[in-house]
Protein backbone atom coordinates (compact mmCIF):
# COMPACT_ATOMS: atom_id res chain seq x y z
CA UNK A 1 0.00 0.00 0.00
CA UNK A 2 2.57 2.34 0.70
CA UNK A 3 4.75 1.55 -2.39
CA UNK A 4 1.41 1.84 -4.43
CA UNK A 5 0.95 5.56 -2.79
CA UNK A 6 4.81 6.62 -3.01
CA UNK A 7 4.29 5.71 -6.81
CA UNK A 8 1.07 7.35 -7.23
CA UNK A 9 2.60 10.44 -5.76
CA UNK A 10 5.63 10.21 -7.93
CA UNK A 11 3.78 9.83 -11.28
CA UNK A 12 1.23 13.31 -9.93
CA UNK A 13 4.54 15.02 -8.90
CA UNK A 14 5.46 14.22 -13.13
CA UNK A 15 3.08 15.21 -14.50
CA UNK A 16 2.65 18.52 -12.47
CA UNK A 17 6.14 19.20 -13.01
CA UNK A 18 5.96 18.89 -16.78
CA UNK A 19 2.89 20.98 -16.58
CA UNK A 20 4.60 23.69 -14.38
CA UNK A 21 7.72 23.69 -17.06
CA UNK A 22 5.44 23.78 -20.58
CA UNK A 23 2.34 25.48 -19.35
CA UNK A 24 1.05 24.35 -22.58
CA UNK A 25 -2.50 22.57 -20.95
CA UNK A 26 -3.45 25.09 -18.33
CA UNK A 27 -3.13 28.42 -20.11
CA UNK A 28 -4.96 26.99 -22.98
CA UNK A 29 -7.65 25.36 -21.05
CA UNK A 30 -7.99 28.65 -18.66
CA UNK A 31 -8.43 30.85 -21.73
CA UNK A 32 -10.99 28.73 -23.62
CA UNK A 33 -13.09 28.02 -20.17
CA UNK A 34 -13.25 32.05 -19.94
CA UNK A 35 -14.11 32.22 -23.55
CA UNK A 36 -17.23 30.04 -23.39
CA UNK A 37 -18.11 31.64 -19.97
CA UNK A 38 -17.86 35.26 -22.38
CA UNK A 39 -19.55 33.78 -25.35
CA UNK A 40 -22.48 32.13 -23.54
CA UNK A 41 -22.69 35.45 -21.05
CA UNK A 42 -23.62 37.84 -24.35
CA UNK A 43 -25.89 34.98 -25.68
CA UNK A 44 -27.84 34.79 -22.98
CA UNK A 45 -27.87 38.02 -21.80
CA UNK A 46 -26.10 38.08 -18.87
CA UNK A 47 -25.30 41.88 -18.56
CA UNK A 48 -29.09 42.74 -18.08
CA UNK A 49 -29.20 40.49 -14.40
CA UNK A 50 -31.36 38.44 -13.12
CA UNK A 51 -29.91 35.28 -14.84
CA UNK A 52 -27.69 34.16 -12.26
CA UNK A 53 -28.66 30.90 -11.71
CA UNK A 54 -27.80 30.48 -15.27
CA UNK A 55 -24.02 30.68 -14.44
CA UNK A 56 -24.10 27.10 -12.82
CA UNK A 57 -25.11 25.38 -16.48
CA UNK A 58 -22.48 27.86 -18.30
CA UNK A 59 -19.85 27.05 -15.46
CA UNK A 60 -20.18 23.26 -16.60
CA UNK A 61 -19.74 23.99 -20.22
CA UNK A 62 -16.86 25.36 -19.57
CA UNK A 63 -15.79 22.88 -16.59
CA UNK A 64 -16.64 19.97 -20.31
CA UNK A 65 -14.53 21.46 -22.50
CA UNK A 66 -11.70 22.49 -20.29
CA UNK A 67 -11.96 19.31 -18.42
CA UNK A 68 -11.58 17.24 -22.04
CA UNK A 69 -8.46 18.98 -22.58
CA UNK A 70 -6.89 18.53 -19.61
CA UNK A 71 -7.22 14.37 -20.51
CA UNK A 72 -6.22 14.50 -23.54
CA UNK A 73 -3.00 16.83 -22.73
CA UNK A 74 -1.94 14.33 -19.41
CA UNK A 75 -2.35 11.56 -22.12
CA UNK A 76 -0.19 13.09 -24.55
CA UNK A 77 2.36 13.55 -22.45
CA UNK A 78 2.67 9.53 -21.89
CA UNK A 79 2.91 9.09 -25.82
CA UNK A 80 5.71 10.97 -26.57
CA UNK A 81 8.98 9.01 -27.39
CA UNK A 82 7.25 6.26 -26.27
CA UNK A 83 6.98 6.95 -22.16
CA UNK A 84 4.12 4.92 -21.83
CA UNK A 85 6.25 1.99 -22.32
CA UNK A 86 8.75 2.39 -20.16
CA UNK A 87 5.54 3.04 -17.40
CA UNK A 88 4.33 -0.44 -18.26
CA UNK A 89 7.62 -2.30 -18.20
CA UNK A 90 8.14 -1.03 -14.56
CA UNK A 91 6.77 -2.72 -11.74
CA UNK A 92 3.98 -0.05 -11.79
CA UNK A 93 0.27 -1.52 -11.49
CA UNK A 94 -2.20 -0.24 -13.79
CA UNK A 95 -4.51 0.50 -11.29
CA UNK A 96 -1.70 2.85 -9.70
CA UNK A 97 -0.93 4.64 -13.30
CA UNK A 98 -5.01 5.35 -13.97
CA UNK A 99 -5.00 6.69 -9.89
CA UNK A 100 -2.40 9.22 -10.81
CA UNK A 101 -3.61 9.71 -13.88
CA UNK A 102 -6.80 10.82 -12.57
CA UNK A 103 -5.31 13.12 -9.32
CA UNK A 104 -3.62 14.59 -12.25
CA UNK A 105 -6.66 15.41 -14.18
CA UNK A 106 -8.46 16.56 -11.24
CA UNK A 107 -5.91 19.18 -9.75
CA UNK A 108 -5.79 21.12 -13.31
CA UNK A 109 -9.24 20.80 -13.40
CA UNK A 110 -9.31 22.38 -10.08
CA UNK A 111 -6.65 24.87 -11.29
CA UNK A 112 -8.91 25.75 -13.93
CA UNK A 113 -12.26 25.96 -12.28
CA UNK A 114 -10.36 28.52 -9.72
CA UNK A 115 -10.01 31.22 -12.54
CA UNK A 116 -13.10 30.29 -14.45
CA UNK A 117 -15.85 30.37 -11.63
CA UNK A 118 -15.11 33.89 -10.86
CA UNK A 119 -15.53 34.66 -13.94
CA UNK A 120 -18.82 33.53 -14.50
CA UNK A 121 -19.54 34.70 -10.74
CA UNK A 122 -18.72 38.01 -12.15
CA UNK A 123 -20.13 38.14 -15.84
CA UNK A 124 -23.55 36.64 -14.51
CA UNK A 125 -23.42 38.39 -11.04
CA UNK A 126 -24.27 35.27 -9.68
CA UNK A 127 -24.86 35.08 -5.73
CA UNK A 128 -22.09 32.45 -5.39
CA UNK A 129 -21.76 33.44 -1.11
CA UNK A 130 -25.63 32.25 -1.15
CA UNK A 131 -24.06 28.51 -0.47
CA UNK A 132 -20.17 28.57 -1.56
CA UNK A 133 -20.02 25.23 0.05
CA UNK A 134 -22.42 23.22 -1.42
CA UNK A 135 -21.43 24.62 -4.56
CA UNK A 136 -17.83 23.33 -4.06
CA UNK A 137 -19.16 19.87 -2.44
CA UNK A 138 -21.72 19.49 -5.93
CA UNK A 139 -19.03 20.38 -8.35
CA UNK A 140 -15.73 18.50 -6.63
CA UNK A 141 -17.92 15.49 -6.51
CA UNK A 142 -19.55 15.86 -9.85
CA UNK A 143 -16.06 16.59 -11.23
CA UNK A 144 -14.56 13.15 -10.06
CA UNK A 145 -17.13 11.04 -11.53
CA UNK A 146 -16.61 13.55 -15.06
CA UNK A 147 -12.57 12.92 -14.58
CA UNK A 148 -13.02 9.49 -13.58
CA UNK A 149 -14.74 8.29 -17.17
CA UNK A 150 -12.58 11.12 -19.01
CA UNK A 151 -9.12 9.70 -18.24
CA UNK A 152 -10.42 6.26 -19.01
CA UNK A 153 -11.03 7.47 -22.27
CA UNK A 154 -8.28 9.75 -22.87
CA UNK A 155 -6.24 6.60 -22.45
CA UNK A 156 -8.10 4.66 -24.62
CA UNK A 157 -8.25 7.44 -27.31
CA UNK A 158 -4.78 8.62 -27.19
CA UNK A 159 -4.13 4.96 -28.47
CA UNK A 160 -5.91 5.61 -31.32
CA UNK A 161 -5.24 7.71 -34.49
CA UNK A 162 -8.84 9.43 -34.56
CA UNK A 163 -7.82 11.08 -31.00
CA UNK A 164 -8.76 14.58 -32.28
CA UNK A 165 -12.40 15.52 -31.02
CA UNK A 166 -13.32 11.81 -30.15
CA UNK A 167 -12.65 11.95 -26.46
CA UNK A 168 -15.24 14.76 -26.21
CA UNK A 169 -17.73 12.54 -28.31
CA UNK A 170 -17.55 9.75 -25.79
CA UNK A 171 -17.22 10.98 -22.83
CA UNK A 172 -19.56 13.89 -23.22
CA UNK A 173 -22.58 11.42 -23.57
CA UNK A 174 -21.30 9.35 -20.59
CA UNK A 175 -21.19 11.64 -18.50
CA UNK A 176 -24.36 13.46 -18.95
CA UNK A 177 -26.75 11.88 -16.16
CA UNK A 178 -23.39 13.33 -13.84
CA UNK A 179 -23.86 16.55 -15.39
CA UNK A 180 -27.70 16.96 -15.55
CA UNK A 181 -27.99 15.84 -12.01
CA UNK A 182 -25.71 18.67 -11.01
CA UNK A 183 -26.87 21.02 -12.99
CA UNK A 184 -30.37 20.35 -11.65
CA UNK A 185 -29.08 20.01 -7.72
CA UNK A 186 -27.11 23.38 -8.21
CA UNK A 187 -30.46 25.15 -9.87
CA UNK A 188 -32.20 23.93 -6.84
CA UNK A 189 -29.77 25.43 -4.58
CA UNK A 190 -29.28 28.55 -6.19
CA UNK A 191 -32.75 29.44 -8.00
CA UNK A 192 -35.04 28.10 -5.68
CA UNK A 193 -33.49 28.47 -2.36
CA UNK A 194 -33.54 24.33 -1.74
CA UNK A 195 -30.94 23.30 0.57
CA UNK A 196 -28.63 20.33 -0.33
CA UNK A 197 -30.15 17.08 0.32
CA UNK A 198 -28.76 13.45 1.20
CA UNK A 199 -30.50 12.42 -1.53
CA UNK A 200 -28.63 14.90 -3.89
CA UNK A 201 -25.41 13.85 -2.50
CA UNK A 202 -26.11 9.64 -2.87
CA UNK A 203 -27.10 10.67 -6.58
CA UNK A 204 -23.79 12.34 -7.33
CA UNK A 205 -22.12 9.53 -4.70
CA UNK A 206 -23.25 6.64 -6.75
CA UNK A 207 -22.26 8.02 -9.92
CA UNK A 208 -18.68 8.43 -8.94
CA UNK A 209 -18.56 5.09 -7.29
CA UNK A 210 -19.80 3.67 -10.34
CA UNK A 211 -17.94 5.81 -12.91
CA UNK A 212 -14.55 5.00 -11.29
CA UNK A 213 -14.81 1.49 -10.05
CA UNK A 214 -15.72 0.94 -13.89
CA UNK A 215 -13.03 3.09 -15.09
CA UNK A 216 -10.21 1.22 -12.37
CA UNK A 217 -11.40 -2.27 -13.80
CA UNK A 218 -11.31 -0.81 -17.20
CA UNK A 219 -8.07 0.88 -17.63
CA UNK A 220 -5.86 -2.37 -17.67
CA UNK A 221 -7.61 -3.67 -20.82
CA UNK A 222 -7.44 0.05 -23.00
CA UNK A 223 -3.74 0.73 -22.00
CA UNK A 224 -1.87 0.02 -24.83
CA UNK A 225 1.89 1.06 -25.38
CA UNK B 1 33.00 3.51 -17.53
CA UNK B 2 33.12 0.88 -14.64
CA UNK B 3 31.83 2.94 -11.94
CA UNK B 4 28.97 2.78 -13.00
CA UNK B 5 28.85 -1.07 -13.09
CA UNK B 6 29.19 -1.33 -9.29
CA UNK B 7 25.88 -3.33 -9.63
CA UNK B 8 24.26 -4.94 -6.62
CA UNK B 9 24.73 -8.87 -6.46
CA UNK B 10 21.81 -10.65 -8.75
CA UNK B 11 18.48 -11.02 -7.15
CA UNK B 12 17.52 -14.05 -9.23
CA UNK B 13 16.82 -17.17 -6.74
CA UNK B 14 19.74 -19.73 -6.94
CA UNK B 15 17.35 -22.86 -8.11
CA UNK B 16 16.10 -20.25 -10.80
CA UNK B 17 18.27 -21.15 -13.65
CA UNK B 18 16.03 -20.30 -16.65
CA UNK B 19 15.98 -16.23 -17.18
CA UNK B 20 13.76 -16.96 -20.20
CA UNK B 21 11.82 -20.27 -20.78
CA UNK B 22 9.28 -20.11 -24.19
CA UNK B 23 6.97 -23.03 -25.21
CA UNK B 24 5.50 -22.64 -28.48
CA UNK B 25 4.84 -19.37 -28.42
CA UNK B 26 2.94 -17.62 -31.13
CA UNK B 27 1.57 -13.84 -31.60
CA UNK B 28 -0.69 -12.71 -34.32
CA UNK B 29 -1.76 -9.70 -35.26
CA UNK B 30 -5.11 -9.65 -37.08
CA UNK B 31 -4.99 -12.80 -39.02
CA UNK B 32 -0.78 -12.28 -39.91
CA UNK B 33 0.95 -14.69 -37.61
CA UNK B 34 4.21 -12.47 -36.13
CA UNK B 35 5.58 -15.13 -33.92
CA UNK B 36 5.37 -18.50 -34.44
CA UNK B 37 6.05 -21.98 -32.44
CA UNK B 38 8.92 -20.07 -30.75
CA UNK B 39 10.59 -22.90 -27.78
CA UNK B 40 13.51 -22.23 -26.25
CA UNK B 41 15.41 -21.02 -23.05
CA UNK B 42 17.26 -18.49 -22.30
CA UNK B 43 19.90 -19.65 -19.02
CA UNK B 44 20.23 -16.63 -16.16
CA UNK B 45 23.80 -14.60 -17.18
CA UNK B 46 23.79 -15.38 -20.92
CA UNK B 47 24.21 -13.03 -23.70
CA UNK B 48 22.00 -13.77 -26.04
CA UNK B 49 21.87 -12.40 -29.80
CA UNK B 50 18.30 -11.94 -31.92
CA UNK B 51 19.03 -11.46 -35.32
CA UNK B 52 17.00 -11.61 -38.89
CA UNK B 53 15.25 -9.23 -41.64
CA UNK B 54 13.04 -6.42 -40.39
CA UNK B 55 9.69 -7.90 -40.15
CA UNK B 56 10.81 -11.68 -38.59
CA UNK B 57 9.52 -10.72 -35.69
CA UNK B 58 12.24 -9.80 -33.17
CA UNK B 59 11.24 -6.60 -31.78
CA UNK B 60 7.98 -8.50 -31.20
CA UNK B 61 9.29 -11.37 -29.24
CA UNK B 62 10.98 -8.68 -27.12
CA UNK B 63 7.89 -7.14 -26.49
CA UNK B 64 6.06 -10.24 -25.13
CA UNK B 65 9.00 -10.45 -23.02
CA UNK B 66 8.94 -7.01 -21.93
CA UNK B 67 5.42 -7.61 -20.99
CA UNK B 68 3.95 -5.27 -23.42
CA UNK B 69 2.75 -7.52 -25.31
CA UNK B 70 0.61 -10.55 -24.54
CA UNK B 71 1.45 -14.00 -25.77
CA UNK B 72 -1.28 -15.30 -27.78
CA UNK B 73 -0.35 -19.07 -28.13
CA UNK B 74 1.89 -20.69 -25.44
CA UNK B 75 3.58 -19.69 -22.48
CA UNK B 76 6.61 -17.49 -21.63
CA UNK B 77 8.20 -17.88 -18.08
CA UNK B 78 10.49 -15.42 -16.79
CA UNK B 79 12.48 -16.35 -14.00
CA UNK B 80 10.21 -18.80 -13.69
CA UNK B 81 7.07 -17.38 -13.14
CA UNK B 82 4.53 -16.56 -15.76
CA UNK B 83 4.38 -13.99 -17.56
CA UNK B 84 0.55 -14.50 -18.34
CA UNK B 85 -0.21 -14.62 -14.44
CA UNK B 86 3.30 -12.83 -13.33
CA UNK B 87 2.27 -9.48 -11.52
CA UNK B 88 4.29 -5.82 -11.85
CA UNK B 89 7.08 -7.70 -9.59
CA UNK B 90 8.35 -9.62 -12.95
CA UNK B 91 8.89 -6.47 -14.37
CA UNK B 92 10.82 -4.97 -11.88
CA UNK B 93 13.40 -7.60 -13.31
CA UNK B 94 13.66 -6.49 -16.12
CA UNK B 95 15.19 -3.42 -18.41
CA UNK B 96 13.66 -2.35 -22.08
CA UNK B 97 15.93 -0.52 -24.50
CA UNK B 98 13.47 -0.13 -27.14
CA UNK B 99 12.93 1.94 -30.74
CA UNK B 100 12.23 5.16 -28.87
CA UNK B 101 13.75 6.47 -25.86
CA UNK B 102 10.71 5.78 -23.51
CA UNK B 103 11.94 9.28 -21.52
CA UNK B 104 10.18 12.66 -20.87
CA UNK B 105 11.07 14.93 -23.21
CA UNK B 106 10.52 18.22 -21.23
CA UNK B 107 12.37 16.68 -18.01
CA UNK B 108 16.06 17.25 -17.53
CA UNK B 109 17.79 13.99 -17.97
CA UNK B 110 18.74 13.74 -14.56
CA UNK B 111 14.52 14.27 -13.35
CA UNK B 112 14.53 11.28 -16.21
CA UNK B 113 16.81 8.85 -14.45
CA UNK B 114 15.68 9.57 -10.43
CA UNK B 115 12.00 9.35 -11.55
CA UNK B 116 12.11 5.93 -13.25
CA UNK B 117 14.68 5.17 -10.23
CA UNK B 118 12.28 6.28 -7.37
CA UNK B 119 9.21 4.28 -9.49
CA UNK B 120 11.36 1.23 -9.31
CA UNK B 121 12.03 2.03 -5.63
CA UNK B 122 15.98 1.24 -5.61
CA UNK B 123 17.78 3.06 -2.83
CA UNK B 124 19.79 6.01 -4.33
CA UNK B 125 18.27 7.24 -7.26
CA UNK B 126 20.26 10.15 -7.11
CA UNK B 127 23.61 8.76 -6.98
CA UNK B 128 22.74 6.00 -8.97
CA UNK B 129 22.06 8.47 -11.79
CA UNK B 130 25.10 10.62 -11.21
CA UNK B 131 26.86 6.76 -11.64
CA UNK B 132 25.27 6.09 -15.14
CA UNK B 133 25.51 9.66 -16.62
CA UNK B 134 28.99 9.27 -16.23
CA UNK B 135 28.90 6.00 -17.89
CA UNK B 136 26.74 7.28 -20.71
CA UNK B 137 29.33 10.06 -21.07
CA UNK B 138 26.71 12.34 -20.11
CA UNK B 139 27.41 14.28 -16.80
CA UNK B 140 27.73 17.71 -18.45
CA UNK B 141 24.27 17.66 -19.76
CA UNK B 142 22.64 16.07 -16.47
CA UNK B 143 20.39 19.82 -16.38
CA UNK B 144 19.34 20.04 -19.76
CA UNK B 145 15.82 19.09 -20.87
CA UNK B 146 15.80 15.31 -22.73
CA UNK B 147 14.19 16.97 -25.87
CA UNK B 148 17.35 19.44 -26.40
CA UNK B 149 19.88 16.49 -26.78
CA UNK B 150 20.38 14.56 -30.33
CA UNK B 151 19.34 11.65 -31.06
CA UNK B 152 22.12 9.55 -29.95
CA UNK B 153 22.66 11.65 -26.57
CA UNK B 154 19.03 10.50 -26.10
CA UNK B 155 19.91 7.28 -27.04
CA UNK B 156 22.37 6.99 -24.30
CA UNK B 157 19.95 8.29 -21.90
CA UNK B 158 17.75 5.22 -22.62
CA UNK B 159 20.21 2.91 -22.06
CA UNK B 160 20.94 4.71 -18.92
CA UNK B 161 17.00 4.52 -18.20
CA UNK B 162 16.76 0.46 -18.60
CA UNK B 163 19.94 0.42 -16.70
CA UNK B 164 18.70 2.54 -13.55
CA UNK B 165 17.29 -0.70 -11.21
CA UNK B 166 20.29 -2.91 -12.44
CA UNK B 167 17.85 -5.10 -14.52
CA UNK B 168 18.57 -8.99 -14.57
CA UNK B 169 17.38 -9.30 -17.69
CA UNK B 170 18.08 -6.24 -20.02
CA UNK B 171 16.38 -6.35 -23.44
CA UNK B 172 18.06 -4.03 -25.88
CA UNK B 173 16.34 -3.36 -29.30
CA UNK B 174 18.71 -2.26 -31.35
CA UNK B 175 20.83 -0.07 -29.29
CA UNK B 176 23.28 0.65 -31.17
CA UNK B 177 20.93 2.59 -33.67
CA UNK B 178 21.81 6.52 -34.05
CA UNK B 179 24.97 5.63 -31.45
CA UNK B 180 28.45 7.83 -33.17
CA UNK B 181 31.65 4.91 -33.31
CA UNK B 182 32.81 5.96 -29.47
CA UNK B 183 29.61 5.75 -28.37
CA UNK B 184 29.31 2.57 -29.35
CA UNK B 185 32.54 1.23 -28.27
CA UNK B 186 31.42 2.47 -24.73
CA UNK B 187 28.16 1.04 -25.05
CA UNK B 188 29.45 -2.57 -25.89
CA UNK B 189 31.58 -2.18 -22.86
CA UNK B 190 29.30 -1.64 -20.68
CA UNK B 191 26.83 -4.63 -21.83
CA UNK B 192 30.44 -7.00 -21.64
CA UNK B 193 30.60 -5.43 -17.89
CA UNK B 194 26.53 -5.78 -17.37
CA UNK B 195 26.98 -9.11 -18.32
CA UNK B 196 30.11 -10.35 -16.52
CA UNK B 197 27.69 -9.35 -13.19
CA UNK B 198 25.80 -12.63 -13.86
CA UNK B 199 23.29 -10.17 -15.80
CA UNK B 200 20.84 -11.75 -18.75
CA UNK B 201 20.99 -10.23 -22.24
CA UNK B 202 18.63 -10.62 -25.24
CA UNK B 203 20.46 -8.00 -27.78
CA UNK B 204 18.37 -7.50 -31.13
CA UNK B 205 21.05 -6.41 -33.35
CA UNK B 206 21.32 -6.29 -37.54
CA UNK B 207 25.19 -6.14 -37.23
CA UNK B 208 25.70 -9.83 -37.22
CA UNK B 209 29.50 -9.58 -36.93
CA UNK B 210 29.02 -7.74 -34.01
CA UNK B 211 26.42 -9.73 -32.13
CA UNK B 212 28.25 -12.74 -33.03
CA UNK B 213 31.33 -11.07 -31.48
CA UNK B 214 29.38 -10.05 -28.18
CA UNK B 215 26.92 -12.38 -27.42
CA UNK B 216 27.60 -16.03 -26.30
CA UNK B 217 24.70 -17.48 -28.51
CA UNK B 218 22.90 -16.11 -31.92
CA UNK B 219 19.10 -16.85 -32.11
CA UNK B 220 17.73 -16.27 -35.83
CA UNK B 221 14.34 -15.86 -36.50
CA UNK B 222 13.04 -15.75 -40.14
CA UNK B 223 9.03 -15.31 -40.49
CA UNK B 224 8.29 -15.56 -37.09
CA UNK B 225 10.02 -18.58 -36.74
CA UNK B 226 13.16 -19.54 -34.99
CA UNK B 227 15.56 -21.06 -37.54
CA UNK B 228 18.78 -21.06 -35.85
CA UNK B 229 19.64 -21.43 -32.35
CA UNK B 230 23.82 -22.02 -31.71
CA UNK B 231 26.70 -21.02 -30.11
CA UNK B 232 28.00 -18.11 -31.30
CA UNK B 233 31.51 -19.82 -31.11
CA UNK B 234 29.88 -21.94 -34.20
CA UNK B 235 28.89 -19.84 -36.59
CA UNK B 236 30.35 -17.71 -39.36
CA UNK B 237 28.68 -13.84 -40.35
CA UNK B 238 28.09 -15.87 -43.93
CA UNK B 239 25.97 -18.55 -42.50
CA UNK B 240 24.27 -16.39 -39.83
CA UNK B 241 23.38 -14.24 -43.31
CA UNK B 242 22.33 -16.98 -45.10
CA UNK B 243 20.09 -18.43 -42.51
CA UNK B 244 18.25 -14.99 -42.68
CA UNK B 245 17.87 -15.15 -46.06
CA UNK B 246 16.49 -18.00 -46.14
CA UNK B 247 16.83 -20.94 -49.00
Amino acid sequence: MTRTLRQIALLVAKDLRIEARTRQTLGLVTVLGILIVVVLGLGLGAQQGGVGHRATAVLWVAYLFAGVLCFEKTMSVERHDGALAGLLVAPVDRGTIYAAKLISNLVMMLAVALVVTPAGVVFFGFDLSAAPGQFALVIGLSMLGFAAVGTLFAALVSSSRLAGGLLALVVFPLTLPVVIASTQIMLGIFRDGQDLGGMALGVLGAFDVVFLAASWVMFEWVLEP
Amino acid sequence: MSVALAHPASTIAADVTQAVSARELGVRFDDRAVLQDITLDIAAGQYVALVGANGAGKSTFLRVLATLLPAGDGEVRLFGQDLARAGPRVRGKIGLIGHQTMLYRDLTVRENLEFFGRLYGIADPSGRARLLMDAVGLPHRADDPVKSLSRGMGQRVAIARALMHSPDLLLADEPFAGLDIASALALEELLGHFHHKGRTIVLVNHDIGQSLRLAQRVLVLRGGRLVTDRPTSQCDAQSIAARIIGP
